[in-house]
């Protein structure tokens, strides 16, 4: 297996060009996490880096043989055989969660069901699809939602759904339905959805602003090549 | 005597209950007892999080969590929930091979109610 090569090539320096011992685990475990035909791909181009920069260093682990018995206590596991993947539970750097390298996914909302649509966005945008998820980590993607005009709710909800707010003053209630925030800031609806599905706090205020909404069918975000969001919601479709 | 010890336990606090030692004892106390039952919750968070983990690598391949720790069962497979979580991060062609035993094992509640449904069916028409 590829893979299996991959991981037991510690000695190899990861793409980030630093001579620390950590490195080595941490890129092998980065190029398997994408899926298994990315990985493929990735393994190779990896090894072909790694052909490249081993003409400059080399990262070693320390090898005991060469050290005195009675010195052999001051090295580490972790220096001795490279950090123990196995035993504990992975957690990720701040090299595997940079929002340069996240995917950025679109999605028309055009006749979905509100609901259901948030829903999936707000699994994708906290990560919770990935085997990597980690709750106190923003692992997530960015997504872009399009046409957020024409979403769709089931039902009377369209006059009967309330929107409140409150100015904090007394008597400073307002309430709007559905079709009147439609008609003044449709992106609200959407981004009001997805908000209460996210977590609540400074990590989740700061997923929220990987979400973007936009009211007409295009967006700003063509240099960050969006991919379709893939839907498993057999009822996210509004038949009518 | 004992203040030293309390202001070495306090670092990091927030303001007085790092500096004052009326506050700080209190805090200390509360954060020693938090920490006794923390060690207890961690374990608890940590096979959570190993579910979460593993139910993600899963649905990847169409399988939910359930479905797969009961064809694991089913087939004797005693890998821990540790370990799955693991494998399904850095070895995904592995963890695929586990899903699809598991999926052989069990393949699921849905395909089994339309199984009995179907030899049901049959059996009416044979009698």
């Amino acid at each position: 297996m590829a893979l299996l090569c991959g991981s037991t090539s510690v000695k190899f320096p990861s793409s980030s060009a630093k001579s620390s011992i950590s490195c080595p685990k941490n890129g092998s475990a980065k190029s398997s996490f994408v899926g298994f035909q990315v990985a493929l791909s990735k393994s190779c181009s990896w090894t072909s880096l790694a052909a490249n920069s081993r003409r400059n260093f080399q990262v070693r682990s320390q090898d005991l043989s060469v050290v005195p018995l009675d010195e052999r206590w001051m090295f580490e596991e972790s220096e001795v055989n490279g950090p123990d993947i196995w035993n504990k539970t992975w957690y990720p750097k701040a090299a595997d969660h940079v929002n340069t390298d996240k995917p950025w996914y679109i999605v028309d909302a055009t006749d979905k069901i509100l609901g259901r649509l948030a829903s999936t966005i707000a699994i994708h945008i906290r990560g919770k699809n990935l085997a990597t998820y980690t709750p106190s980590v923003d692992m997530g993607a960015f997504v872009i939602v399009v046409n957020a005009d024409k979403v769709a709710v089931s039902g009377k909800k369209r006059t009967q759904k309330l929107y409140r707010r409150h100015s904090g003053r007394p008597g400073g209630m307002k309430v709007e339905t559905f079709a009147q925030l439609q008609q003044r800031i449709p992106e609200r609806i959407i981004e009001h959805a997805v908000r209460g599905m996210l977590p609540k706090g400074r990590l989740g205020r700061k997923l929220f602003n990987h979400l973007k909404v936009y009211k007409g069918s295009d967006h700003p975000h063509e240099a960050q090549k969006p991919t379709e969001l893939p839907i498993r919601d057999k009822r996210i479709q509004m038949t009518r | 005597m004992n203040k030293d010890k309390i202001f070495k336990l306090a670092k990091g606090f927030r303001g007085r209950a790092k500096n004052c030692i009326r506050i700080a004892r209190e805090r200390v106390e509360k954060a020693l007892q938090y920490s006794y039952r923390d060690r207890r919750n961690k374990k608890r968070d940590m096979r959570s999080l190993w579910i979460q983990r593993i139910n993600a690598g899963t649905r990847l391949h169409g399988v939910n969590y359930g479905n797969f720790m009961h064809g694991l069962m089913k087939e004797n497979i005693q890998l821990n929930r540790k370990v799955l979580s693991e494998i399904s991060m850095h070895e995904p062609h592995s963890f695929k091979a586990l899903v699809d035993i598991s999926r052989t094992a069990f393949p699921g509640n849905k395909s089994s109610v339309v199984l009995l449904e179907k030899k049901a069916f049959q059996l009416f028409y044979e009698w």
